[in-house]
């Protein structure tokens, strides 16, 4: 044994002793490198995208036929493999489209020759057809289903069957080289922010056919990035420069402020602006933050355990992290965080004033500050940054444990027992992380505050697929859970109460009011106008008055950069602005 | 020696689909629903429904009674425990959930990292661990003894995660000496193999010095002294050998889990190896990952038993193998 261990032992030493400072080995010279973090992800099948991460790898690499301005707000779709927007016929029911010429994949072997060829209308129209097919099992297939002529079809199909890709799809067709034409069975005024997701993204025929099953693997896009390795799936995404990009350029406007915070300085320049992107799995936080402090990675969130000691009470970095040029980034997500009650259930879906009086017991402030203050309290479903949320609306449910006390008696549960079995009421609360900590504290105060009108919470901790087995059965009598949307269209939130929407689909809470299902389906196929803006506040306001959900918070993004990190904005679909990025590499040495 | 050799390794197959049978009873007649997870929370009734069926979870767990009264009545083996121990037989884990990947793939991409993170902590840890047990043993009761446990006791007292947080602050962050996480180079494995020996050194030093002590007293160890024999050879020559047979105990049965990696080192140093996978794949309850490396797991241990027992009777002869 010791035979082997001696001359290990010794290697060890030896390489201590060899070891240069730990940044240095991972600093390419002359380049401009980008270290950041990812997670695991589900490979760079574009089907596949189905968590942020994987929709951030994805988008380095693949491309759609629009995608969202990175600097202008309010969002705005702009082309990117498009020529132009879209030309939608007067019924709303057409649309026809132009890809931009001379875009080329990159090279492969899985080309002729290895040389990427020229992207072509017909790449988008095989990729919707993956989509569409059961045999691919993407869980992103539900923002084309029930949209286009004849596509719901060709994917009922697949189930039985293996499908035909060449036989055309009435509602897909290919007018020319360079023309696509979408037939819609009823106007859907989203299309165009679908087609900037990342499982709408061209995919050459050629590189699937060719990979099958370890397509994921084998990326092949027009992306501004190609894959240069990616051994440890667990470890690291290493990306660099695609040299044939096809010419996207930064972004000439912004909104107000952002030429003063250098965000325009690059107007202008071709794209990419790094040339390889490093992206490590980092598990815990404290190790990533240490990487952060110890300049090897370009930006970093931060944890609630560290928001003390790395943000004043007046929202301002310590003057420590100030000196070393650190900077703070804070704004609004697009998203909402609640407790949904099962109206199926037969004690919280039928009594309002129950559902009414537990919302009154809710106080945000606390629960706000629980949060280091990283979350706004919600008034309704649609946060401050979306079409239709009215900033001059009281919370319908403001903190008042006097008035929570008067409904839970008109409940049928004075001081919150039940006068039939003379004990207290217990509510059965499900939660989706079983070993979150912040998770458990966090509902330890909600316990607190039901518990102050007479009312015991019962927790129960499930994983994630045990979470969503107990919604899709209707076993949940009230749940919590998040909405992030993944672009700017009040609808996507207002899917949260749509009746023909129940579990399994995304009503998780199960509500259902013709009322609000009627205005639904007016407003989700009527064009941004004020009318849908008023149809959304109507819409807000009955599910506030119904409360199926008690509202909780709207996170803030905190984000920390290093100094030398440049053209770095927030945005709620930041999935493909890598491109965008800048480092400034003497810096980094330093 | 050559009989019992293969009679041992036959007990081994009923063993190893008892461990297929618990797994498959667990994962796949208990557990979770694969087409939910897979679709997500946006999924239709008829989705998940048409994904159970491409999964093949739709057909009977064990035996296809109906499909063999109707057809050959080889199908009856048309179910779903057959074909896992069809797949078990293929080394053909599935897919896994959370990263899509082959899980065969996943585990042989995370042996090595696994490996060399592992295999220098269990040589140091051992090596050094048997050295100072026996200069515990050989200063037993003196201040160099007294001294040996209590820092043993302390060392083993202390949380991994103190040794993690304490190594990658102190010795990486704040002097730089070390990387602080990550596998680019070898030297970006000396921290958590350091981190690794020194939290191991004490539950082994005072382990091995038990078991030193314990043959320091026995008859053979006084009549080796009355027949002039000098303290060294009595340790190196007669203690050492004799004390293999825990010795051994504790190493073969430690060698399947050099497999399975070091969770803590692997997740907190960034290792991407199966310790981390294993880490990963209980997070994100990624099942057929964690059925594949359970059964693997069990199978190396089996199999190290049986290691440990043939070793035994090479090391000790009056141990007789029946």
């Amino acid at each position: 044994m010791p035979r082997v261990a001696l001359p290990t032992f010794i290697i060890l030493l030896v390489c201590a002793a060899t070891a240069g400072p730990a940044r240095a080995t991972l600093m390419p010279s002359g380049q401009q490198p980008f270290f950041g973090t990812t997670d695991r992800i589900r490979g760079f099948d574009p089907v596949q995208a189905s968590d942020v991460y994987t929709v951030a790898a994805i988008s380095k690499v693949y491309e759609g036929l629009y995608e969202f301005e990175y600097l202008v707000r309010p969002y705005r779709v702009r082309p990117l493999l498009a020529e132009s927007m879209p030309e939608i016929s007067a019924d709303r029911l057409t649309y026809t489209i132009h890809v931009k010429k001379g875009v080329r994949f990159a090279d492969d072997p899985c080309f002729p020759g290895g040389k990427g060829r020229e992207l072509t209308a017909e790449d988008f129209i095989y990729s919707w057809k993956r989509l569409a097919d059961t045999h691919n099992r993407s869980p992103r297939y539900f923002n084309f289903e029930g949209r286009i002529v004849g596509l719901d079809e060709f994917r009922d199909k697949s189930v039985q069957q293996k499908v035909d890709y060449d036989k055309p799809i009435e509602g897909l067709r290919v007018l020319d080289r360079y023309t696509l034409q979408i037939l819609l069975k009823a106007p859907y005024p989203q299309l165009t922010y679908v087609l900037t997701q990342a499982e709408t993204f061209a995919v050459p025929r050629e590189a699937a056919e060719f990979y099958g099953a370890e397509f994921l693997n084998h990326p092949v896009g027009t992306g501004p990035f190609i894959v240069a390795d990616w051994r440890w799936h667990n470890y690291r995404i290493e990306y660099v420069r695609n040299p044939k990009y096809h010419g996207d350029t930064y972004p000439t406007q912004g909104e107000p402020g952002d030429r003063e915070r250098g965000l325009l300085v690059d107007a202008g320049k071709p794209l990419p602006l790094l040339d390889r992107v490093t992206e490590y799995v980092i598990a815990d936080d404290s190790t990533a933050w240490l990487k952060f402090l110890a300049g090897d990675l370009a930006m970093s969130p931060i944890s609630r355990d560290n928001f003390g000691a790395v943000v004043t009470q007046e929202r301002e970095l310590t003057p420590e992290l100030r000196a070393r040029g650190i900077r703070l980034d804070v704004a609004l997500q697009m998203a909402t965080f609640y407790v949904g009650f099962n109206m199926e259930d037969p004690v919280v879906g039928p009594n309002k004033k129950l559902r009414q009086a537990l919302a009154c017991a809710v106080d945000l402030k606390k629960w706000v500050k629980f949060y280091n203050d990283r979350l706004l309290p919600a008034k309704g479903i649609l946060p401050p940054n979306v079409e239709g949320y009215d900033s001059n609306a009281p919370p319908a449910y403001a903190f008042d444990l006097e008035r929570a006390k008067r409904l839970l008696t008109e409940a049928g549960y004075p001081d919150g027992r039940d006068p039939k079995t003379g004990r207290r009421l217990t509510l059965n609360f499900d939660l989706p992380q079983a070993n979150d900590p912040q998770e458990r504290q966090s509902t330890d105060l909600l316990a607190h505050f039901f518990d102050a009108i007479g009312i015991e919470l019962k927790p129960s901790y499930n994983n994630w697929p045990e979470f969503l087995k107990k919604l899709e059965r209707k076993q949940c009598q009230m749940y919590r859970l998040g909405w992030i949307v993944p672009y700017p269209d009040a609808i996507n939130f207002f899917d949260l109460f749509y009746g023909p929407n129940e579990s399994p689909g995304p009503n998780e809470s199960n509500y259902k009011n013709p009322e609000f299902d009627k205005l639904f389906e007016i407003a989700r196929v009527m064009d941004d106008a004020p009318e849908r803006t008023e149809r959304f506040r109507q819409m807000e306001a009955i599910v506030v008055r119904d409360c199926p959900f008690i509202f909780l918070s709207h996170p803030l993004s905190y984000r920390l950069m290093q100094p030398w990190f440049k053209n770095y904005k927030y945005h709620d679909c930041p999935y493909p602005n890598s491109k965008f990025y800048k480092v400034d590499p003497a810096r980094m040495n330093h | 020696m050559l009989a019992y050799i293969i009679r041992r390794t036959l007990y081994v197959i009923p063993v190893v689909i008892g461990v297929a049978l618990v797994t498959f009873i667990l994962f796949n007649v208990v557990g979770w629903d694969a087409a939910t997870q897979m679709l997500g929370r946006h999924a239709s009734k008829e989705e998940i429904a048409a994904l159970r069926q491409q999964l093949g979870l739709t057909g009977p767990k064990f035996f296809n009674f109906t499909a063999a009264l109707q057809g050959p009545w080889w199908r009856l083996f048309d179910s779903q425990w057959f074909h896992y121990m069809k797949q078990l037989a293929t080394l053909d884990f599935g897919r896994s959930f959370a990263s899509n990947q082959k899980i065969s793939t996943l585990m042989l991409n995370g042996i090595v990292p696994s490996l060399v993170l592992a295999v220098p902590i269990f040589l140091i840890t051992l090596v050094v661990s048997i050295t100072i047990a026996m200069l515990a043993a050989y200063y037993r009761d003196t201040w160099i003894d007294r001294s040996i446990v209590v820092a043993s006791v302390i060392g083993l007292s202390v949380s991994y995660l103190v040794y993690i947080m304490v190594a990658q602050q102190v010795l990486a962050y704040q002097s730089g000496w070390f990387p602080i996480w990550g596998f680019e180079s070898a030297k970006y494995l000396i921290l958590p193999v350091l981190v690794g020996v020194v939290s191991g050194l004490g539950s082994e030093v005072r382990f091995f010095r038990t078991v030193m002590l314990d043959e320091m007293y026995q008859d053979y160890v006084r009549t080796a002294f009355a027949k002039g024999c000098t303290q060294n050879t009595v340790l190196f020559k007669h203690v050492l050998k004799n004390a293999m047979i825990p010795v051994l105990t504790s190493v073969v049965l430690t060698i399947p889990f050099l497999y399975t990696g070091n969770l803590l080192l692997e997740t907190f140093f960034g290792i991407p190896g199966l310790g981390y996978l294993n880490v990963e794949a209980v997070n994100s309850t990624d099942y057929p990952v964690i059925k594949a490396t359970v059964f693997v797991g069990s199978v190396l241990y089996v199999i190290a038993t049986v290691i440990t027992d043939i070793c035994y009777a090479m090391v000790d002869p009056r141990i007789k193998l029946r």
